[in-house]
């Protein structure tokens, strides 16, 4: 603390960030919470309903069960594409000797480019007539048989739909990773080797244990942002075809706004933060126990 | 910043070349260069992946109209021409898009640097007594999903007039941008010595003063940090944008884009493309020119959580 400070200094300094930040977050947050109670199309007069949205939402709402489901396909596919990819690649890349700045670079280039640009170019790439680019090399490398509009195939629609987000990101992952793999210590590494570990030995019993605590942090990064995906199904499929590429996010988005239902899009937008409060306590709790084990 | 170990790390990691005759002959020592060579093919092939729908973006926005609806999307153009981007030029408001998306960025680093820095002040250096919770209600912001705000805000901005607004945009995305603004000041604050402060204090220096004279130079490579990872998002921003501004004059970049998606189902492609490729210009700049700068802000951001 310093000496000469008052209490109307703190107040100067901390008022005006906290006024942004509740009117932005907090305040949202818990009009979110009290209209979830409402039933309320923005024009006529709430009605208070209870819990009644909730018990649509977690009992009568098919659509809600598919989009979250979904939005769980989104996120696996999201969390092996950036993490799965960052790992490799960072690990990859503290044994070159070469280019690695310029890697770095290049890999990060896609986080850069705004999703309305990433939506547009990965329609084209998926699309069939003119071929595009998944569809020809496909045929190139003799696997035409799986050629298939991937954007209007029902089966297909929700992994073509995620595997951009799950690239646009994988650069800024390999990053963090690459950075954490750089401070594992030498003289471990090195002590190791002498004692003949073998590659994969010096990643699982030394490097990877020494990054956890950063593996953790990019793991919260991803998952919450995973669940909070929205840009790239919304713009390229709407969640279409039917709810095939639905995610929570698009289906709180479109009650809200299309069917301009607040209490009911605010009862999913509460599940969402309460999703994401989750998962984030369940990674905490999985390396808690993992730690005291 | 770890990055600054690079060149240490890299003659121990890298496999060693000379097999020692006491060891019992281990697999990556019979073959040493093999590991080597697979790790540089799979680097190779991640980022042709990485950045080659990028490129292949720009050599699309350079093909005739023809060339893109029958050649194959390999292939390099029969011609290059540059009418796609009068084209793109003539079908939108580009100037105006870029211009609202500076504005929008401008104004909310500005809050988010100098509210940022405000509140790790408040609670890092100046302490307070609940300056513990006051920091946890902040972090908590980090992991809050945007969309929570997003009806609400309507709501409230239709009561107040901001609806289709600059400051609609800006609030929500200064809003959700400062707990990690805040996070990553207060860590860079308790690296300046106590000592420090100390002494200007016994010099007569106020909070104010010990504010402007010490913590905001002290803090330039952190403001750098901050403004350039936001200035990513932000300026990419579509989800406040398509929620809160209607009028064509307001639009940012990402919602001028849409407007090249044609009504009809029928959409002028290689226009498009060359659309997207001057919007990208300013960042792209940006990024390749302080990358290094912004690739420290980045891992620095994650390792240090």
């Amino acid at each position: 603390m310093l000496p000469n400070r008052s209490r109307l200094s703190v107040l100067v300094f901390l008022l005006p960030p906290l006024l942004l930040y509740g009117a932005a977050v907090l305040f949202p947050i818990m009009q979110s919470l009290f209209l979830s109670f409402f039933s309320w199309n923005g024009i006529s007069d709430m009605e208070f309903v209870g819990l009644a949205n909730y018990v649509r939402m977690l009992t009568g709402d098919d659509i809600f069960w598919r989009s979250f489901f979904n939005a769980l396909g989104y996120l696996a596919i999201c969390l092996v594409l950036q993490l799965g990819g960052a790992l490799l690649v960072a690990s990859l890349l503290t044994s070159m000797r070469r280019g690695r700045e310029l890697i770095k670079t290049l890999y990060l280039l896609p986080a850069v480019i705004s999703t309305v640009a990433i939506a547009f170019l990965f329609a084209r790439i998926y699309s069939i007539e003119p071929a595009g680019l998944l569809n020809q090399l496909l045929h190139w490398i003799g696997l035409g048989f799986l050629e298939r509009p991937w954007l209007s195939d029902i089966n297909t629609v929700l992994a073509a739909v995620s595997a951009p987000e799950g690239w646009r990101f994988t650069g800024l992952y390999m990053l963090i990773i690459y950075a954490a793999l750089l401070s594992v210590p030498q003289e471990l590494e090195e002590a190791a080797r002498l004692d003949g570990a073998s590659r994969w030995q010096l990643f699982t019993k030394i490097r990877f244990p020494h990054i956890m605590p950063v593996w953790i942090t990019t793991m919260i990064m991803a998952t919450t942002y995973g669940l909070r995906g929205f840009d790239i199904p919304y713009l390229m499929t709407n969640g279409g075809p039917g709810q095939s590429s639905e995610l929570l996010t698009t289906y709180m988005y479109k009650t809200a706004f299309t069917s301009t239902d607040f209490g009911y899009a605010s009862t999913i937008a509460v599940f969402i933060v309460v999703e994401c409060l989750v998962a984030v306590g369940l990674i905490l709790f999985m390396l808690k126990r993992k730690a005291d084990a | 910043m770890t990055a600054t170990a690079a060149p240490a790390t890299s003659a121990i990691t890298a496999p060693a070349p000379s097999p020692s005759d006491n060891q019992p002959p281990l697999r990556r020592r019979r073959n040493p260069s093999l590991h080597g060579t697979l790790s540089k093919v799979i680097i190779a092939l991640i980022v042709i992946v990485q950045v080659y729908p990028l490129a292949w973006l720009f050599i699309t926005s350079l093909r005739t109209e023809l060339d893109f609806a029958t050649g194959d999307p390999f292939a390099l153009p029969k011609a290059i021409t540059f009418d796609n981007y009068a084209r793109a030029f003539e079908t939108g408001n580009l100037g105006m898009n870029i211009l609202n998306s500076f504005i929008v960025t401008m104004g909310a680093n500005l809050l988010i640097v100098l509210l940022g820095m405000m509140a790790a002040y408040a609670i890092q250096v100046l302490g307070f007594r609940f300056s513990r919770f006051v920091r946890g209600l902040f972090l908590i912001g980090i992991i809050v999903p945007v969309q929570i705000a997003l009806v609400p805000l309507f709501i409230d901005y239709a009561a107040i007039n901001l609806l289709d607004t600059y400051p609609s945009m800006i609030i929500p995305l200064a809003g959700f941008a400062l707990p990690m603004s805040i996070y990553l000041f207060c860590s860079f604050f308790e690296y300046i010595p106590r000592e420090t402060y100390e002494a200007a204090s016994l010099d007569g220096a106020g909070p104010y003063r010990i504010f402007g004279l010490i913590t905001l130079p002290l803090s330039v490579n952190t403001v750098v940090t901050v403004v350039l990872v936001n200035s990513i998002f932000i300026w990419n921003d579509f989800i406040f944008a398509n929620t809160f501004v209607l009028s064509e004059e307001l639009k940012t970049i990402p919602l001028g884009l849409q407007n090249y998606i044609g009504a009809m189902g029928k959409t002028d492609w290689t226009a498009t493309f060359a659309a997207v490729c001057i919007t990208i210009t300013p960042l792209l700049l940006v990024f390749l020119v302080l990358n290094k700068a912004m690739i420290q802000g980045l891992e620095s951001g994650g390792t240090k959580g």
